[in-house]
């Protein structure tokens, strides 16, 4: 092995302006070659594929630093075999060292030279030397380029190496470009499909599609095959299974899953990544994994406003290191839908508070139009809010007639308008008052009360007409009959105390009748005892009285009339 | 003939019922005051009390229940210038054996009072 500068390296490669010449045309087509795809892994494959022929060696390799593990990967061949790539060991450690460092390193003999650890795959794929370039971008080791030879005779000039290096140096530049634009495009790719998950997630406020929505597109968006989204119940705190998409359901009630260490770290906020849950610790249910065909998993937390309101898994049939990009993607995706599915729960609040409400409302309203009383509410302008049925029927007026009219247009004389006096200041009014409709009296009672709002000021007054018709007729027909149970009263007072004395005078009178015998004096007596007679049948019809007639007597004078109204 | 106690607070009614009374040929004894009328009946055996429900202090019902815990066998007839079922159904039931109703009626008074009084010779036969 040796660390090399090109000045140790043979040159037979002819003179040195036309060498140079050589070296700037293979310079220009790898350019060319590097700038005509942007994938870096079309790149390198292009990059290995037609660099032995302008370098004429027989094979290239490249392979990328996993920056995870600190080793060299293999991305790209060209003319060796499978067998020679698989072996265990890429180089000395030494070289290795020295190509991180930023070396080149030509070793020779390599099929020859039994302590170097690629000395059996060397010498079964008959490489005999091999330059090792460091691919170098911004300063930093990205990865080795190592020409193969298969004969002895190739030597590698300093102008080679440089050449070489530059190459190199090319390539490293295509693929940190490649990588870059490979980068923009996932991004991209995220970008597009984050505003078209965005989209999805929000066009529904029903939750049950938001969450359906979530999972069968995050596995759409990530190439995976299931997606479950587990949400924290709110009231118990336990984890549930909201929705899920590509999964079986023996699979999806393979138990509880809650206390999985993999879960936990999640709920804890950290994202989880597993290469391969039939053997991770972080899994419960690896042989249920296994047998659903699930191989690597992806779990992000579901968040609304930082809070952890759930867990969003995402599985894998194949094995799958999930990138940084991708955890990021995942957990966007998570966020968004947190948001969606928090918007949805609001939603369903909102709608289950909406039929409460209206619920209320309309038992309200039954209340309201099912009072015999006519009722109507007044805003501050003193307009018309709402009216019940009875009042509209009474005025003989649609509904949305009688809205919106004012006060004064409904209650004309101001002393019978209580709803003003309540504006006015004054407590709960009950006014009433005569209407003459044809030859009927008819009484209507109008009560308000105010309805007070937060700061104290009256918001509303309802007003409440009663029709007290009956009432006042019942009030004036007891008032009459107590008039006439005290005039009957006094009628038979004022008898009883006439028929003793009557009594009295009419039998003294008799028995002097009966004494004179037929006299001038008993006829005159008898005259006395006819007028005594005609006194004690009047006090009789008196006391027998339970009702009266009143007559007219003289001018507006009545008198009561015995005769009509003693039974 | 029969020994009977009239009282009525009109004192020229009393007075009259006893003069009908006494044409019968009956021992009248007239009366204004309640406690004058108890004591006269306490005194000396009657056999007919003629009273007003209507007097100064008691009701003719009280001076009737009175009378008759001190003579039980004495018959009554109450005035009354108020024919309601309640009263008369009242006295009848304290042993009144009838009613009249003032202005009373002299014949109807004069048959009443041979009633009752027959009503208790058959007693004392019994």
């Amino acid at each position: 092995m040796t660390a090399v500068t090109g000045a140790d390296a043979h040159a037979d490669m002819g003179s040195p302006t036309a060498e140079s010449g050589r070296f700037l045309d293979i310079l220009q087509q790898t350019i060319t070659m590097t700038s005509r795809v942007l994938d870096h892994q079309e790149v390198m494959e292009t990059v290995v594929r037609e660099l032995p022929e302008l370098l004429n060696t027989d094979a290239c390799t490249i392979r990328l630093l996993d920056e995870s593990t600190q080793s060299f990967v293999l991305a790209a061949a060209h003319g060796v075999s499978m067998e020679y790539l698989s072996r265990e060991n890429i180089d000395t450690e030494q070289t290795m060292q020295m190509i991180q460092a930023g070396y080149p390193v030509h070793t020779g003999q390599a099929d020859d030279d039994t302590l170097l650890p690629l000395h059996d795959a060397a010498r079964h794929e008959g490489i005999n030397s091999v330059l090792s370039l460091p691919i170098l971008f911004q300063g930093q080791v990205i990865g080795v380029m190592r020409l193969l030879n298969k004969n002895a005779a190739r030597t590698f000039t300093k102008e080679e190496i440089s050449c070489s290096m530059a190459l190199a140096m090319q390539v490293g530049i295509a693929i940190a470009h490649g990588r870059m634009f490979e980068k923009q495009q996932s991004q991209l790719k995220f970008l597009r499909e984050l505003q078209a998950f965005s989209r999805l997630v929000n066009s529904s406020l029903n939750l049950d599609d938001t969450l359906g929505t979530m999972a069968r597109r995050a596995v759409e968006s990530l190439h995976v095959k299931g997606c479950t989204l587990r949400l924290l119940d709110p009231s118990t705190k336990h984890l549930y299974l909201a929705a899920s998409h590509g999964l079986s359901q023996a699979y999806l009630h393979r138990g509880e899953v809650e206390s999985e260490r993999g879960i936990q770290l999640v709920l804890a906020g950290e994202p989880v990544s597993i290469y391969d849950a039939s053997h991770d610790g972080r899994v419960d249910y690896a042989k249920q994994m296994q047998d659903e065909g699930i191989v690597s998993l992806l779990a992000v937390p579901l968040r609304v406003q930082g809070e952890i309101i759930g867990v969003m898994r995402v599985l894998s049939g194949t094995p799958r290191i999930f990138t940084d990009a991708e955890i990021r993607f995942a957990s966007t995706l998570a966020e968004v839908g947190g948001t969606a599915i928090h918007n949805a729960r609001n939603y369903q609040k909102i709608s289950k508070l909406l039929i409460r409400i209206e619920g209320h409302e309309k038992f309200l309203a039954t209340i309201i139009d099912s009072l015999q009383h006519q009722l109507l509410v007044f805003n501050q302008d003193r307009r018309v809010v709402l009216a019940n049925k009875q009042y509209l029927k009474a005025m003989n007026r649609p509904e949305a007639e009688v809205i919106g009219l004012h006060y004064d247009e409904l209650c004309r004389e101001e002393r019978f308008c209580p709803v003003n006096h309540v504006f006015a200041g004054q407590d709960m009014q009950t006014l009433a008052r005569e209407l003459h409709e044809g030859d009927d009296g008819k009484w209507l009672e109008r009560s308000a009360a105010p309805i007070f709002g937060d700061d104290g000021s009256i918001e509303y007054v309802i007003e409440i007409i009663r029709d007290v018709t009956s009432e006042r007729k019942l009030a004036a027909a007891e008032v009459e009959q107590a008039r006439l149970s005290g005039i009957v009263e006094m009628a038979g007072t004022v008898a009883h105390e006439i028929n003793s004395p009557l009594f009295a005078a009419l039998g003294t009178a008799e028995l002097l009748v009966e004494d004179e015998g037929a006299t001038a004096m008993a006829e005159e007596l008898q005259v006395v005892i006819r007028n005594l007679q005609r006194i004690s049948e009047l006090t009789k019809k008196m006391t027998s009285m339970t009702g009266f007639e009143r007559k007219q007597y003289v001018g507006e004078s009545t008198v009561l009339s015995l005769d009509d109204g003693a039974d | 003939m029969a020994e009977i106690l009239t009282l009525d607070d009109v004192e020229d009614a009393s007075i009259l019922v006893g003069k009908i009374l006494k044409k019968k040929g009956h021992t009248v004894y007239t009366f204004t005051d309640e406690d004058d009328a108890i004591a006269h009946v306490r005194k000396q055996p009657v056999d007919l009390a003629i009273l007003d429900i209507k007097l100064k202090r008691m009701s003719g019902i009280e001076v009737l229940a009175l009378m008759k815990e001190i003579n039980p066998a004495m018959r009554a007839i109450m005035l009354t210038g108020y024919p309601t079922m309640e009263t008369a159904r009242e006295a009848m039931g304290l042993g009144a054996d009838e009613y009249c109703v003032k202005p009373i009626d002299r014949a109807e008074l004069e048959e009443k009072v041979e009633k009752v009084l027959a009503l208790a010779k058959t007693d004392k036969v019994n």
